[in-house]
């Protein structure tokens, strides 16, 4: 499994960077023992876990890139034979590995905004403290807590051809004829895998708002309100700024989210029908533990890890130019 | 590069090859009363909730071959179907095999191409009389680069399996018994709302059964080539017929991978299909969920190549890292007699004996079907590669099925891509 941790190293290194907070000024200090142990401490609290970081992240993933030069062999007595970067040349002449990437291209761009955008709406609507604001919270945060798994065969069953979807827009609401096959068309497939996403992934992106808006700062809110300023005009120039490292931090762990897309499609469609529906880990997980081509399924997964790194630097520069160089 | 340079960097590997140079030293014994070895097998048989196999294999058989035996006892893991492939292969990277595995056939060859599986026809003094009492089918399946790396263990096949309530809709008597009256069956069947025939893809366990009734192949007999094979008349005119079914609506598009087609095993109880191919395990299946349902069984319907259906089932192998070879091969000749070949019937595993068909059917008179039809059944492509053969086909074949190629040009080009695999081996 050390291929499919990849995102997971990708994602603690971008929660690293985006910790980083400003160095405070140095202080000049004088040696002593006594410094010199207070120094070290703050490491040694860190040792664990970057023991266990190193092993079950880092390694795997050392090994995966090296994995991805060869024809490897898993059996650990067996020769494995040195291909050099032909396991890469194979990926990008391989037609179905372009079909999985924009697969996965699709998935994280029908999924990133609608998850933003109303998960930062529902945010607004039920920030103001009331009575009925828990019950909310929890009721849209259930789905964060439910099992993949679970809520993918719920999904399936949603869509199946006998399903509550078709019933709908069929019996009730009439807009089809209800005999749509969701999930026999890449299309049509895609759209229920990524509804499945963005249903699931809505309440997380509001609990990060929620907590970003308790910081808008009340002042400036009722300065523009004395400017005479309307909602939306607030919205824009107090709240958008003042949440703006909120705005960052989601859209760069929701972009890593949709590149790692697997499970559901795993569970919906299983790649199918014909492996149109296939998502770069779904085609990494069938060539390496399918067809035992670990090689190859390594290659395909640095590609991915390289692509994501390369797409969150990308956005951290975009966001930071926007804000003026302030939010990070 | 050679291994021994990556093992250099990699401690681990290093540790691990430290590990198996302690193993291989070691002094195999035979098991006997004085030195006592344990053996480990690892299978499925308790898969899906289903503990009656694991039981009699566990309160019955594995006692009796102890008794038989004493010195070597079997230590039998349950490992869940799905995850075993998986542990197989984490278990192979980490040289911890168990002595014996219940490998589903599929992955003989696979395991046989890593080196990890010990070559029984070169080890075994009584390989070639035990391998001549098994079915053909099952046993060319153990058969990897000259030689066989294990025994059959269980097998089974797929027949025609048809509801009483489909047969009525038609006025027929009897399930259809040839190709023609397959297609007539799908006329009769026009407009009642009851598709002829589902299935759950079109890889090589869904498409060979026809392509062979059809008398066509997908590769020669010796799995050298593809082309002339798989992209012949015979082959696709027996594709062909499918696909024509498939566009007038007479075939589930479950075939095609739709994830949310109505499946065979509810459908056919359903009312939904007319036809299924499927094995033995149905009838326990049905039993329990549509046990007002009375399947009839029938042979897969006749083209030009008669009546032929593809073998399942699983094989027993030996590992190379066994430190007990000796004791692992005396239980696999255990596993080829009557008495545990018979135990493993009423349990729904069809014996791989020839001569224990007869006996089998006795016990249980639903199987005389699957047994007739294990005479003729073949064997899959079997090679390391199997599961690719599978992609090629289903991705060559669903855009015939749509209309989008012709089933001649999807033939041919997936017999070029099969080629193309068959040559690297």
């Amino acid at each position: 499994m050390s291929v499919l941790s990849t995102g997971e190293s990708l994602s603690a290194g971008v929660a690293e960077v985006l910790s980083v907070t400003p160095a405070p000024p140095k202080k000049r200090r004088r040696r002593s023992k006594g410094r010199a142990v207070l120094a070290a401490t703050p490491y040694l609290f860190l040792a664990p876990g970057f023991i266990l970081f190193a092993v079950t992240v880092l390694y795997p993933t050392v090994q995966a890139f090296q994995m991805s030069f060869f024809d490897w062999k898993i059996v650990g007595s067996a020769a494995s034979e040195f291909l050099g970067l032909d396991n890469y040349a194979k990926a990008f002449a391989d037609d179905h590995f372009w079909l999985a990437l924009s697969n996965s291209g699709v998935y994280m761009v029908l999924t990133v905004a609608p998850q933003i955008i109303i998960g930062l709406a529902i945010a607004l609507l039920i920030q103001k403290k009331s009575p009925t604001q828990p019950l909310f919270r929890v009721l849209f945060y259930l789905p964060v807590v439910t099992s993949w798994v679970v809520v993918s065969f719920l999904f399936k069953f949603l869509f199946s051809d006998d399903g509550l979807i078709n019933f709908a827009l069929g019996d009730l609401l009439q807009i089809t004829n209800g005999d749509t096959a969701w999930l026999a068309d890449r299309w049509t497939a895609l759209i229920a895998i990524c509804a499945l996403g963005v249903w699931k992934g809505i309440g997380w992106s509001m609990m990060i708002f929620l907590a970003a808006l308790q910081g808008v700062p009340q002042t400036l809110v009722e300065a523009a309100t004395m400017d005479g300023t309307n909602r939306w005009q607030r919205f824009k120039v107090v709240t958008v700024p003042a949440i703006w490292p909120a705005l960052l931090f989601v859209t760069v762990m929701l972009v890593i989210g949709g590149f790692n897309v697997f499970v559901s499609v795993y569970l919906i469609t299983g790649g199918g029908p014909a492996g149109r529906t296939d998502v770069l880990l779904t085609y990494m997980y069938e060539q390496a533990f399918n067809n035992l081509d670990f090689g190859y399924g390594s290659a395909i997964a640095v590609i991915l890890t390289v692509l994501v790194f390369a797409l969150s630097v990308v956005q951290m520069r975009v966001f930071r130019d926007r804000n003026g160089g302030g939010a990070l | 590069m050679k291994r021994s340079k990556v093992i250099a960097v990699t401690a681990v590997a290093a540790t691990i090859a430290l590990v198996m140079a302690g193993c291989s030293s070691a002094p195999e014994s035979e098991g006997t009363a004085d030195e006592p070895v344990t053996i480990t097998f690892w299978g499925a048989y308790g898969n899906g909730g289903n503990s009656a196999q694991a039981d009699v294999l566990n309160d019955t058989l594995i006692p009796s071959f102890e008794e038989a035996n004493p010195g070597i006892t079997v230590e039998y893991v349950d490992v869940p179907y799905d995850d075993l492939l998986k542990k197989l292969t984490t278990s192979a990277a980490g040289d911890e095999l168990p002595d014996l595995v219940r490998a589903d056939l599929g992955w003989v060859p696979k395991f046989a191409d890593l080196g990890v599986l010990v070559p029984l026809s070169d080890e075994m003094d009584n390989f070639q009389e035990l391998a001549d009492a098994t079915f053909p089918g099952v046993l060319s399946t153990n058969l990897y680069d000259g030689k066989y790396y294990g025994l059959p263990l269980d097998t089974n096949t797929r027949v025609l399996i048809t509801s009483q309530e489909a047969l009525d809709a038609q006025g027929l008597d009897a399930p259809p018994a040839t190709f023609d009256e397959f297609v007539a069956a799908a006329d009769a069947l026009t407009d009642s709302g009851v598709q002829v025939f589902a299935d759950g893809g079109l890889g090589a366990w869904n498409i060979s059964p026809w392509i062979w009734s059809g008398g066509g192949a997908v590769t020669d007999d010796k799995v050298t080539t593809s082309t002339g094979y798989l992209d012949n008349d015979k082959s696709v005119a027996a594709v062909q017929m499918l696909v024509d079914l498939y566009k007038d609506g007479q075939i589930s598009n479950g075939i095609i991978g739709n994830a949310g087609a109505t499946s065979t095993s509810e459908g056919l109880p359903g009312g939904n299909y007319a036809n299924i191919l499927d094995g033995p395990w149905m009838n326990g299946i049905w039993s329990e969920q549509f046990p007002d349902f009375t399947p009839i069984y029938a042979p897969m319907p006749a083209g030009d190549g008669g009546s032929v259906s593809v073998v399942g089932g699983e094989d027993i192998v030996l590992t190379s890292t066994s430190e007990h070879k000796k004791a692992a091969m005396k239980f696999i000749e255990f596993t080829q007699s009557e008495e545990f070949q018979m135990a493993l019937v009423p349990t729904g595993q069809l014996t791989v004996i020839k001569a224990l068909g007869d006996k089998q059917v006795e016990l249980l008179p639903y199987l005389a079907l699957f047994t007739d039809q294990l005479a003729t059944a073949r064997a899959r492509v079997a090679i390391p590669q199997g599961s690719e053969v599978d992609t090629i086909l289903n991705q060559a074949l669903v855009p015939a099925f749509e209309g989008s190629v012709t089933v001649k040009d999807a033939l041919t080009g997936a017999a070029a891509e099969i080629d193309a695999i068959l040559a690297g081996n």
